[in-house]
C-alpha cells in the first residue's frame, strides 16, 4: 500500500479501493473478456446478437463450472488433476444409464447422479489429502488414472444416450431473447460460492490456503476443511459433465481429459495465485471464458492453423501480464530495481564497483578440535534420516514389483535382458526427472516439457539425417536452443513475475507451433547410426546409453547435493524471501534452474530419437504427468524444498517395473489404468506428513 | 435468402465465369466458404491429410468456386463444438471436420444442418443422421488383417497385439473385429497386448516392455494397428536376419511399405531400418486422401449434386504380392498400381503411404508432401 493511502483520511473511498485491489485479478480478467469481445465484435461481419452470446456461454461453460472447482481446491492450498477424468466419466455414467425408451428425464435427478459422483470422488481424494495427509498432486493424478480406468470399464467406446431434455434445459434460454441458461447455472454456483465464502467455512478456506500451520494453531480444523474443499470441488467438475452430456447428448471416455491443462490456465488467468490463499472463482470464469474466445478470435481472423498454439501461448502469457499489471508487480518491482542498480552504477556505488576487501563481519570461530570432540560425526542414517525416510519406500515397492513380476511372467529377476529393458526404458524419465525434480525444488512446475522434448527431437532429426558426422553440430544446436528455451521461462517467471505453471504452458504452445512451422506437419529426418546404436545396441550385457546414465546419476547427486547451486535450489525452495535475504542470487538461480531442466528435456529428444529411430510430433507428450508423478513418488515436496534425486530415481524405476509388468499381462488397459493408480497412491501412503507435535 | 436459392445463384455465376472472362473480384466474393476443423494436428496423418484437403482447394477444378479457412482443435471435443459454432456464425456453406468425438459432437452438427450447412466427417464418423461420413470400414480392416495374420500362422501360434487409443470407435471396431477372427483359431494366443497410441515411438516403448520378459523366438506373429515398421527394426537390432523377420499386419505408412520390397532392391535413399528386407507384411491404413475427397463432395453438395451420406472408401490393402515402388508418384502412375515411395522422395518412414483415389484425380504425391495438387 503506498503511503498516500495511508495518509489519507478514512473514507468511503478506501474501502472502495481496498475491493478494488482485492478483487484486482478477476476485475481484470474481465476487462480482458471484454476488449476481446469487443475485437470479435469488430472484425466479425455482423454485429454480436444474442445469439452468439448464447453460444459463447455454452461453449465456455463446461470448463468455467470445472475450473470453479479447481479454483476453490487451488484456493485451499492444494492442486486436482482428477477434474478432467471426473467430467469423462459423469459423461458416461449418466449417457449409459439413461433410457432411450423413456418419455422424459428428470433434470434434478440427473443432475444430482453427476454431482453425485463428483462428489464421491472428491471424498476420496479427500480422505487420501485431508485424513491421511499425502501430497494432492500424486492422490489426484492416481485417481486420474483410476477414474480414466472405471470410465473405461463403464464405456469403452463413445455412445450411449443423455435425453434431449437436459439439452433442452441446460443449453435453452432462461429469459427468452435475453439470458442464456448456461450463464443462470454459472450464476447460481457463484452465488452458492458467495454464500460459502461469507460463512466461517469461507474464512477458515482462505485461512488454511494462505498458511494452515497459522490456521490449525487458531482452532480451524484443517482436516475438514480440507476434506471439505475437495468434495465441494467434486460436485463442480460433475455439474460440469452433466454439463457436457446435456451439450453433446452422449457419451465419449474420453470427452473430459483436454480439459485439465486449459483449466489451469482459467483460473491463473483468472487472477487466483497457485499456493493458495488469494484469489476467487468469479476471476476464473471470466478466464475459462477468455481462452474460449479466442477460439472465436482465430477464426474469424483466420490465423493459420500452425499458428493457432503460438497466438494462444502468447494471449495466455499477456493476460497473465495484464493480470498482474500494478505497482507491487514483480515486472514494476524489477524495473524500480533496475533503475535503482543503474543510479547506483552513475553514482559508482554498486558493490562490484567498490574496491575489493573483505568487510565480513570478525566473528571468532570456534577451533575445529574441541567441536569434533564435543560432537562426534552422527553416523549415517542419522545424518540421512530424513532422506531415507523418503526416498526408501519407492525402493521398497520396486522390489516387490520387481518379485510379483517374476513369480506373474517368470524370466525377471535372473534375466539380464529385464534389467537392461528397465533401466533404457528408465532413462528418458530420469533425465527428465532431474529438470522437473530441480524446478519442483523449487517450487515450481515445468509443463514445456512435452514440446521442449519434440522440437528438440525434431530439429536433430532434421540436421543428422543419417549422418553421424553432423551431430558434431546438431547436438550443440538442439542444446542451445533448449538453453534459449530454459531461459525464456526463467525470464518470463522471474522478470515478468508470470507464474511458472502459466508461463511454461504458454511456451509448450508457443513451442508446438513452431515444431509443426519447422516441419510442415511431418518431421523430416531421422537418426544417425551412431545414436541408434548408443540407444539399442547391446555391449555385452548393457546398452550403452546405460553406462552414461550411471555417470549422469552421479552427476545429478553431485549436482544437487555438493554444489552452491544445489544449495541454493534447496534454500528457494524452503523460502524465497529468506534465500533472497541470505544473499542468494534468486533471479540467476532460478533462470538457471528453468534452463537445467530445458536442457534435460533437449536430452531426452535426443534420446528418444536415436531409440526410435526418427522423431515424431508429439512425442514427448506422454512424459508431461509422469515426470512430475516420479518426482513425488520419489519422496519431492510438490511445494518445493524437499527431495532428493535418488528417492525420485526410485520412482522412476518404481514406475517403469510396474509398466513392464502391466504391459507383460494381457491385462484390459481399463484394468491396467485402475492398477496403477492404485500402485502409485500405494507407494506414496509410506511418505504421508506425519502430524505436527 | 433461401439456401436453394442461393445456391442455384452460386452455381449461376460460377458457369458464367467458366464461359466468360475468367475469374474478376466480384464473383472471388461469390466463392463456396469452406471450413476445415482438424482435429490433433501434432500428427503425421492429420497434417498429411491437412495437405491434401489444401491441395484440393487449390486444383484448378475447384480453385475458382473454394474459399478454404483451416481451423484446429486440438484433442479437445469441446473446443471443436465451440469452433463449429463458430464456423456457422461466420457464414460457412459447408463445413469439413476431422470428428474428434463420433458422438460428442452430434448436437452442433444438428444445429449447423439446420442452418443449412453441409456437415462432412472424414476418416472418422459422426453418428448424427444429417452429416455425410467419408470413412473405411474399420471392422473390414480388423477382420482382414486378422485373417492374413492367422492364415500365415497356419491358424497356430503366440502373438502380440498393439492396439490404438483406447476409447475411440475406431480402436475399438479394428481390435473387436481382430480378436473375433483369432477367437476362430483355438491356437492362436495373445501372449502380449499393448495400447500403441497410433505412433510409432509408443509401439517401441511398449514392445521393449513385453519383451523385457519374453523372447522374439517366442513370438510367431504381430497385430498392430501401428508399428510393424519399428518391430522390424527391433528384431533386426536383436540379431535376426531379414529372412527371419515375423508375419506382422499393420499399418500402412511408407517405412513399412518399402520393408515390404524384396530384399535387394534398389531404392533412391534407403538405409536400414528403412530399406527393402523383404519383410511379410499386410499393410492397410485409414487413407488420408479421405478429406480431400470429403472437401470434393462437399462442393458437389452445395451445387446441388446428390451426395450419399455415407461413403465406404475401399480399405487399402498391400501385401508382399502388391508392393510395387512408385518413381515420382503422380496421380496416373499410382492408378497403374504403385504404393511405396522412395526415401529420397519421402524421408519420414512414419508417413502413410496410401494416397491413391480413383475418385481424386486431382492430387498425388505433392499433395500430400506439400499440399501442390496435380497438373
Amino acid at each position: 500500500m503506498s503511503s498516500a493511502a495511508l495518509s489519507s483520511p478514512v473514507s468511503s473511498s478506501v474501502g472502495l479501493r481496498r475491493a478494488l485491489v482485492r478483487n484486482r485479478g478477476a476485475l481484470i480478467a474481465a476487462a480482458v473478456l471484454a476488449i476481446l469481445l469487443f475485437i470479435v465484435d469488430w472484425v466479425s461481419a455482423g454485429p454480436l446478437t444474442y445469439f452468439d452470446v448464447s453460444f459463447l456461454s455454452s461453449g465456455g461453460a463446461t470448463s468455467a463450472l470445472a475450473a470453479i472447482g479447481q479454483t476453490i481446491v487451488i484456493l485451499a492450498g492444494g492442486f486436482d488433476l482428477s477434474a478432467g477424468a471426473v467430467i469423462s466419466l459423469v459423461n458416461v455414467v449418466l449417457a449409459s444409464s439413461m433410457d432411450p425408451m423413456a418419455p422424459g428425464a428428470s433434470i434434478i435427478l440427473w443432475t444430482a447422479v453427476g454431482i453425485g459422483v463428483g462428489m464421491a470422488v472428491g471424498a476420496f481424494n479427500g480422505f487420501f489429502i485431508a485424513v491421511l495427509r499425502m501430497q494432492p498432486i500424486v492422490v489426484t493424478l492416481s485417481t486420474m488414472f483410476i477414474l480414466q480406468g472405471v470410465t473405461l470399464l463403464v464405456m469403452d467406446k463413445p455412445g450411449g444416450f443423455v435425453s434431449p431434455d437436459l439439452g433442452t434445459f441446460y443449453l435453452g434460454d432462461a429469459i427468452t431473447g435475453w439470458l442464456p441458461m448456461p450463464l443462470v447455472v454459472i450464476g447460481i454456483v457463484l452465488l452458492a460460492w458467495f454464500w460459502l465464502k461469507g460463512t466461517r467455512f469461507g474464512t477458515a478456506l482462505y485461512a488454511v490456503g494462505s498458511d494452515a500451520d497459522s490456521a490449525a494453531a487458531v482452532g480451524i480444523d484443517v482436516v475438514l476443511v480440507r476434506f471439505a474443499v475437495y468434495v465441494i470441488a467434486g460436485g463442480c467438475y460433475g455439474l460440469a459433465g452433466v454439463f457436457i452430456s446435456a451439450q453433446t447428448g452422449s457419451g465419449d471416455p474420453l470427452v473430459g481429459n483436454p480439459l485439465l491443462l486449459s483449466m489451469f490456465a482459467a483460473v491463473v488467468v483468472g487472477g487466483t495465485r497457485l499456493g493458495g490463499g488469494q484469489g476467487g472463482p468469479v476471476g476464473t470464469v471470466f478466464g475459462a471464458y477468455i481462452l474460449m474466445i479466442v477460439v472465436n478470435i482465430l477464426l474469424v481472423l483466420n490465423v493459420s492453423a500452425y499458428y493457432s498454439t503460438i497466438a494462444e501461448g502468447t494471449i495466455l502469457v499477456l493476460a497473465a501480464l495484464a493480470g498482474s499489471i500494478s505497482h507491487t508487480s514483480v515486472l514494476a518491482v524489477q524495473l524500480r530495481a533496475a533503475r535503482a542498480r543503474l543510479a547506483a552504477w552513475r553514482a559508482g556505488i554498486l558493490p562490484s564497483q567498490l574496491e575489493r576487501v573483505d568487510r565480513r563481519l570478525k566473528i571468532a570461530r570456534p577451533s575445529h578440535d574441541r567441536r569434533s570432540q564435543a560432537s562426534p560425526r552422527p553416523a549415517f542414517h542419522l545424518r540421512n534420516a530424513e532422506t531415507l525416510r523418503y526416498a526408501l519406500p519407492a525402493y521398497v515397492c520396486l522390489i516387490i514389483i520387481v518379485v510379483v513380476t517374476q513369480i506373474w511372467l517368470g524370466r525377471t529377476i535372473l534375466n539380464p535382458g529385464y534389467w537392461n529393458s528397465l533401466l533404457v526404458l528408465s532413462s528418458f524419465l530420469a533425465v527428465l526427472a532431474l529438470g522437473q525434480g530441480t524446478v519442483i525444488l523449487t517450487g515450481g512446475l515445468d509443463l514445456s516439457v512435452p514440446w521442449t522434448i519434440g522440437i528438440s527431437g525434431i530439429v536433430l532429426a532434421g540436421m543428422v539425417n543419417g549422418s553421424d558426422a553432423a551431430l558434431v553440430y546438431a547436438l550443440p544446436t538442439v542444446l542451445l536452443i533448449a538453453c534459449a528455451i530454459g531461459f525464456a521461462n526463467g525470464f518470463g517467471i522471474v522478470y515478468l513475475g508470470i507464474s511458472p505453471i502459466v508461463m511454461t504452458l504458454a511456451t509448450n504452445g508457443i513451442l508446438q507451433g513452431c515444431a509443426l512451422l519447422y516441419s510442415q506437419g511431418t518431421p523430416a529426418g531421422f537418426s544417425s547410426p551412431m545414436l541408434r546404436w548408443f540407444m539399442t545396441a547391446r555391449l555385452g550385457l548393457v546398452t550403452p546409453i546405460v553406462l552414461l546414465m550411471v555417470v549422469f546419476v552421479v552427476a545429478a547427486v553431485l549436482l544437487l547435493g555438493r554444489t552452491p547451486f544445489g544449495r541454493r535450489v534447496y534454500g528457494i525452495g524452503n523460502g524465497l524471501r529468506a534465500a533472497r535475504l541470505s544473499g542468494i542470487g534468486v533471479e540467476r538461480a532460478l533462470i538457471l534452474v528453468y534452463m537445467l531442466s530445458a536442457v534435460c528435456a533437449a536430452l531426452v529428444g535426443i534420446m528418444l530419437t536415436g531409440f526410435s529411430g526418427q522423431a515424431s510430433l508429439g512425442m514427448g507428450d506422454d512424459y508431461l504427468l509422469p515426470s512430475i508423478a516420479v518426482v513425488v513418488v520419489g519422496g519431492a515436496l510438490i511445494t518445493g524444498g524437499r527431495g532428493h534425486y535418488l528417492g525420485m530415481l526410485g520412482g522412476v524405476l518404481l514406475l517403469t517395473a510396474l509398466q513392464m509388468l502391466l504391459a507383460g499381462t494381457t491385462l484390459p488397459y481399463a484394468t491396467r489404468a485402475i492398477l496403477y493408480g492404485l500402485v502409485v497412491l500405494g507407494a506414496v501412503m509410506a511418505l504421508r506428513e506425519r502430524r505436527l507435535q | 435468402m433461401g439456401i436453394g436459392l442461393k445456391v442455384r445463384r452460386l452455381a449461376l455465376l460460377a458457369g458464367m465465369a467458366a464461359c466468360a472472362f475468367g475469374l474478376s473480384a466480384a464473383q472471388a466474393a461469390e466463392k463456396h466458404k469452406i471450413f476445415l476443423s482438424m482435429s490433433f494436428i501434432g500428427n503425421d496423418w492429420q497434417a498429411e491429410a491437412a495437405n491434401m484437403v489444401k491441395a484440393m482447394a487449390s486444383h484448378k477444378s475447384l480453385a475458382d468456386k473454394v474459399d478454404l479457412q483451416v481451423q484446429v482443435a486440438g484433442p479437445n471435443a469441446q473446443r471443436q463444438i465451440q469452433q463449429i459454432n463458430a464456423m456457422v456464425q461466420a457464414g460457412a456453406e459447408a463445413i469439413v471436420i476431422f470428428p474428434i468425438s463420433p458422438t460428442a459432437l452430434n448436437q452442433v452438427v444438428k444445429n449447423a444442418c439446420d442452418k443449412g450447412v453441409k456437415v462432412f466427417a472424414y476418416d472418422a464418423e459422426i453418428t448424427e443422421p444429417c452429416a455425410y461420413n467419408v470413412h473405411i470400414d474399420q471392422l473390414e480392416a480388423g477382420r482382414v488383417t486378422a485373417e492374413w495374420l492367422a492364415k500365415k500362422l497356419n491358424g497356430k501360434g503366440n502373438i502380440i497385439a498393439i492396439t490404438g487409443v483406447p476409447g475411440t470407435s475406431v480402436d475399438d471396431q479394428r481390435t473387436k473385429a481382430a480378436k473375433e477372427v483369432f477367437a476362430k483359431y483355438p491356437d492362436i494366443k495373445i501372449v502380449g497386448e499393448a495400447v500403441g497410441m497410433w505412433s510409432q515411438a509408443v509401439a517401441r516403448t511398449e514392445l521393449s516392455k513385453i519383451l523385457a520378459t519374453r523372447n522374439w523366438d517366442d513370438i510367431n506373429g504381430l497385430w498392430m494397428q501401428v508399428g510393424c515398421f519399428t518391430a522390424n527394426s527391433m528384431q533386426l537390432e536383436a540379431g535376426k536376419k531379414t529372412s527371419e523377420l515375423l508375419p506382422c499386419a499393420g499399418e500402412g505408412s511408407n517405412g513399412g511399405r518399402v520393408q515390404m520390397l524384396p530384399e535387394g532392391t534398389e531404392v533412391e535413399g534407403a538405409a536400414s531400418p528403412y530399406a527393402p528386407l523383404g519383410a511379410p507384411r499386410i499393410s492397410y491404413a485409414s487413407p488420408p486422401y479421405s478429406g480431400a475427397l470429403a472437401l470434393k463432395l462437399a462442393v458437389e453438395a452445395i451445387e446441388g449434386k446428390d451426395v450419399p451420406k455415407t461413403t465406404i472408401l475401399p480399405l487399402p490393402v498391400v501385401t508382399n504380392e502388391t508392393i510395387k515402388l512408385c518413381d515420382e508418384g503422380t496421380w496416373a502412375e499410382m492408378k497403374a498400381g504403385c504404393n511405396a515411395f522412395k526415401p529420397s522422395l519421402v524421408s519420414n518412414p512414419g508417413w502413410f503411404a496410401s494416397i491413391f483415389s480413383d475418385q481424386t484425380p486431382e492430387i498425388g504425391l505433392a499433395a500430400a508432401l506439400v499440399g501442390q495438387p496435380e497438373e
